[in-house]
């Protein structure tokens, strides 16, 4: 809902503020623009009628009754708690009340909230007026605030306003506040209330205000909020919002919130980061703004719905049932039905498949009909021993895969994505012997060599990095930590011993993973904080690391089609930045701590009775940026 | 022995040189003692009247031993049915039949996971492929022609059939190919009509001691009475097959055009053949244009004349009225019955240099060939035949008869009998 600014004559009456403010309130004014809402500019008329008060309606230049000035209006006799100091504003409380102003130049007063303290409350002095509720949380409004309308004219909007009743929000507008910083965000309805404080929002460029504005310097005018709850947030009419700046401005804007359900918000609001544009290297700023909130709020609301997406899977079975399969391989799967039949022909047949289970779990509700049928008929054609797990929704990697694993009937999880196939024909043999023969330390974790289509190595194990990038979001540059996951030999050649050699790496990756299934939950399982997917496999290494034990590489080999089992949408690049934000927050500083590079100082990976030390004998492909693995 | 013969489409509703050579082979079956064979037939829903409701497998026009797959939700990327209903009908019909020998002809409409799941119901029974084309290899239509030019491809690899189709990724071809092999690898043993079919395959990655040359036979439909008249001239050509774009009928009236213009018309070409259906909307539009323009000249000045589609009853006649038999096919041609069919005549044939009809055609001592695509090397190939006295003369005394139903029938029991005894013969 991106309003067009329309410049017009403002004319505002203060007669509580000293008259040497006049003028400069005056000259503040006169430079101000209206944004124009069709809603609210009709509600607008009719709230001034209402009041008494003339105005010009659509064309915003209305003039308030010199009787009340809502946004300055005086602080009741009874006027509850005092203003805590973090949200006073200092500068609007010396503004209203001249002679403080000129006891603090004169040092008679500290500062005007010692006097606010000391005298002025008790006083009923002027003070703007701030939001005091707690922030950033979802509260009722008891008795029902009235929505009541306001007009101010500033240069703002909200364009967008999407709120899962009983899950989250979203807030999406400008406002030009270079002069008065935001300071928080209120939103009204009729039954409750939320205050998103400014740190928490992400300022974007907006390049289209930019240009309507007119001054085109590249600036953060935009912001996007979000805030995660578990009730309340019903709006069966129009709300408020009111976007706070410093100096006790606040404009007070009328909206429309649009309900959506809690994955169409999730959906949103990644899409909209992954669109965004920012001031800067958007990877690096974001994992600033994510850290201060926003981050941890996304999260949260992802693992609420992927909580209810697993909750009530429906499973069929398919083909003969073995009581004790040798291992169970968990395949998830994402708006591609095909690999469920290529995959049961490619890998049937095989030498010692029989042993194996497979479970196919679709986040993908849309194609259920599809697989259930391709089911059927590859039961028929391949006899392989399945289990379709069907969820409501996209649970996302993690939360898909852990709910398969609870259902699997063996001893050893095999976590295959669904575009990698047998290249050893052997490769089920292969994976028993090394159950049966290997050291519990080597076989509780491994992964396997895998290779692209054109024969070269795509993955002989993984190890992690840290890039640092600046962040000026701020205003100074603040440099930024991000962990980076690159592959052991992605590239090279397809006979490269040194990266496909049996040996403890820092990392496997999920694409082929087999775990003990027993250590799989002592680790806590794929961390669902991650959103869709990306990370949880390193993130599981780095768990077992965390325990002593590494991820080994074994002799293995797998086709990986990497990036083609699964269709990729915007929402899910959303996904992938917070993600990784997240995966930096939660393990820079163990990485840092002996697991960085491809040379690892960490015990686990240079004790002498290891077949190759990781040292700088092993020669890697140069690092490039962070892929996506899926 | 019991054979199931499986095939694309039955030559009564469809015509096509795949599903006759495997109704000749069925027929001549029959005739052999010892040996039942059966014949199951693929079609599609644009027959819907051969189609009951809740059938699968049905019998086809009260003949014996003759059924109908009644294939539906094709998925022609992965050459499946999507019906596991249709899935499970045929295992049951193997089950009830329960050949020795399965011989596909075929997989399309049937799907090609259909070998995988024969092998799994009849653990023991021989399975054998005849390859008409090359769709295991090729997913344009198995003809191996670049579509971007229709230049002809001699070999398939991920990044190249990605160029021949560049909404499609790369690795879709490498995970078609271990898709289509994976399913080849039940099949005991393979069979070309034309040799070097041999080494394309086998270049794909096939066995090369599984693959064996079997000639495709038919019967004699001349009854060994070929009529030749005396004449002065030779200059009546006739194309006979289907008009559908790689059969190159396009360029055989590219080749009339020029000679036209040249001013050279002393000659008559009949068109004998239907399915423009099946051509792509160019090629349609360019034989429908010169049929109308064809119709519009006088008697007189028509050199085309488009007879429409013939069954074998009515070849004999056919072919009196020519004197060459032109095979003008744009791409690897793998056999060309035609070409048989007109030496039952004694009818020489002017053909494409390619594939099998470079393979079977002996330029100069039973026919000639001309440059594949090429139709100024058609049009000069023709205004030869037309006026160089005797050529027409020695070469149809140079043909050799093709081979019968009888000996294509010997091979073939032979592969299903004992492969090497097949090779070796």
């Amino acid at each position: 809902m991106t309003r067009r600014a329309k410049k017009v004559p403002v004319r505002l009456r203060r007669d509580k503020a000293g008259d040497a403010d006049k003028g400069e309130l005056a000259a503040d004014a006169s430079s101000a623009t209206v944004s124009h809402d069709k809603t609210f500019n009709a509600a607008l008329d009719e709230g001034l009628e209402n009041s008494g008060v003339e105005g010009d309606g659509a064309q915003g230049g209305g003039r308030l009754d010199q009787s009340s000035d809502r946004i300055f209006e005086p602080m009741e006799k009874n006027r509850g708690e005092l203003i805590p100091a973090e949200l006073f504003d200092e500068a609007g409380y010396l503004r209203l009340n001249s002679d403080v102003r000129r006891a603090v130049e004169l040092g008679q007063i500290e500062s005007g909230y010692s006097h606010y303290l000391m005298h002025g409350h008790a006083e009923g002095r002027p003070s703007p007026r701030v939001p005091t509720e707690a922030r950033n949380v979802m509260l009722p409004s008891v008795g029902g605030e009235p929505v009541d309308l306001t007009s101010i004219q500033a240069n703002c909007s909200i364009d967008t306003l999407l709120i899962a009743p009983s899950g989250g929000l979203m807030i999406v507008g400008w406002i030009d506040d270079l002069t008065y910083p935001l300071s928080c965000i209120r939103i009204v309805s009729s039954d409750w209330r939320v205050v998103l404080d400014a740190p928490r929002l992400v300022r974007e460029r907006r390049i289209d205000v930019e240009k309507a504005i007119g001054d085109g310097v590249p600036g953060s005018l935009g912001f996007f909020g979000f805030l995660h709850f578990d009730r309340g947030g019903e709006a069966y009419a129009a709300v408020k919002v009111e976007l706070w700046q410093k100096d006790g401005i606040v404009v007070a804007l009328h909206c429309a919130a649009t309900i959506v359900s809690d994955a169409d918000l999730r959906n949103a609001a990644l899409v909209h980061l992954a669109s965004a544009s920012l001031v800067g290297n958007r990877q690096i700023e974001y994992m600033g703004y994510f850290g201060q909130g926003v981050g941890a709020e996304l999260v949260r609301f992802n693992k609420a719905i992927t909580k209810r997406l697993v909750a009530t899977p429906y499973v069929e079975h398919f083909g003969p049932q073995h009581r004790s399969p040798r291992g169970t391989i968990i395949v998830c799967l994402y708006g591609k039905s095909e690999f469920y039949f290529v995959q049961n022909c490619l890998f049937g047949g095989l030498p010692g498949i029989e042993e194996y289970e497979f479970i196919y779990v679709s986040n993908s509700p849309e194609m259920a009909e599809v697989l259930l049928r391709e089911a059927h008929s590859a039961s028929y054609i391949y006899g392989l021993t399945n289990s379709v797990m069907i969820l409501s929704g996209n649970a996302g990697f993690g939360g898909a895969n852990n709910a398969a694993a609870r259902i699997a009937r063996s001893n050893r999880l095999l976590f295959v994505n669904p575009d990698v196939f047998p290249r050893d024909r052997d490769w089920a043999e292969k994976h028993t012997r090394i159950l049966d023969a290997g050291t519990h330390e080597r076989t509780r974790l491994f992964g396997a060599s895998l290779y692209y289509d054109d024969g070269s190595l795509m993955h002989g194990g993984m190890y992690f990095d840290i890039d640092v990038g600046l962040a000026f979001a701020s205003g100074i540059p603040r440099p930024q930590q991000m962990c980076r996951v690159e592959h052991y030999g992605k590239g090279a050649p397809t006979k490269s011993p040194q990266f496909t050699q049996t040996r403890p790496v820092p990392a496997v990756t999920g694409a082929f993973l087999s775990i003990e299934n027993l250590w799989f939950e002592q680790l806590g399982a794929f961390t669902e904080d991650f959103i869709f997917g990306h990370y949880e496999d390193a993130d599981l290494c780095l768990k077992s690391i965390e325990k002593g034990v590494a991820p080994w590489l074994q002799d293995i080999h797998m086709w990986h089609l990497e990036g083609k089992g699964s269709t990729r949408e915007l929402a899910h690049e959303g996904g992938s930045l917070v993600n990784r934000w997240l995966f930096s927050q939660t393990w820079t500083h163990t990485i840092e701590a002996g697991l960085k590079g491809p040379a690892p100082s960490h015990a686990l990976f240079n004790s002498p009775s290891l077949p190759l030390a990781l040292g700088p004998d092993i020669e890697t492909i140069k690092p490039k940026s962070d892929r996506r693995r899926r | 022995m019991k054979v199931l013969l499986v095939s694309l489409y039955h030559p009564e509703l469809v015509r096509g040189g795949s599903q006759q050579i495997c109704y000749e082979l069925f027929v001549g079956l029959q005739s052999r003692d010892g040996i039942s064979s059966t014949l199951l037939a693929s079609v599609d829903p644009s027959f819907k009247s051969l189609y009951k409701s809740g059938a699968q497998i049905t019998g086809f026009d009260g003949r014996e031993g003759e059924f109908l797959f009644l294939s539906r939700d094709y998925d022609y990327l992965w050459h499946k049915v999507s019906s596991s209903a249709l899935v499970r009908s045929f295992g049951e019909f193997l089950k009830a039949v329960e050949p020795d020998v399965i011989h596909f002809h075929h997989f399309l409409l049937l799907g090609i996971d259909l070998l995988t799941l024969a092998r799994r119901v009849l653990p023991n029974v021989r399975i054998v492929m005849t390859f008409h084309e090359f769709l295991s290899i090729c997913d344009a239509n198995g003809h191996m022609l670049r579509r971007f030019d229709n230049s002809l491809c001699t070999r398939a690899s991920a990044v190249r059939c990605h160029q021949c189709f560049p909404e499609r990724q790369p690795e879709s071809f490498f995970v078609r190919e271990m898709w289509f092999k994976k399913h080849l690898s039940v099949v005991d043993a393979f069979t070309v009509p034309s040799a070097f079919m041999i080494d394309r395959y086998v270049a794909w990655g096939l066995d090369a001691s599984k693959i064996f040359h079997v000639t495709n036979g038919q019967p004699d439909y001349s009854n060994g009475h070929v009529q030749i008249d005396a004449r002065l001239k030779r200059n009546r050509f006739g194309f006979f097959g289907q008009l559908v774009d790689n059969k190159g009928v396009w360029l055989l009236l590219e080749a009339v055009q020029q000679l036209r213009a040249e001013g050279f018309n002393d000659f008559k070409l009949e068109i004998n053949g239907d399915n423009l259906r099946f051509a792509s909307e160019t090629r349609r539009a360019e034989i429908e244009a010169f049929r109308t323009n064809e119709s519009e000249l006088s008697p007189s000045e028509r050199l085309v004349v488009f007879n429409g589609s013939y069954s074998v009853d009515q070849l004999a006649q056919r072919m009196g009225r020519v004197d060459w038999c032109i095979v003008p096919s744009v791409w690897w041609e793998v056999f060309g019955l035609v070409v048989s069919e007109a030496w039952m005549f004694k009818r020489p044939v002017i053909a494409s240099n390619v594939g099998g009809l470079g393979e079977r055609i002996s330029h100069e001592k039973d026919g000639l060939l001309f440059d594949v695509g090429d139709a100024s090397s058609l049009a000069q190939t023709i205004r030869r035949a037309c006026t160089e006295e005797g050529l027409w003369e020695r070469l149809s005394k140079g043909i050799t008869p093709p081979a019968t139903t009888q000996v294509m029938v010997d091979k073939y029991l032979s592969v299903y009998g004992n492969g090497a005894a097949a090779l070796s013969s």
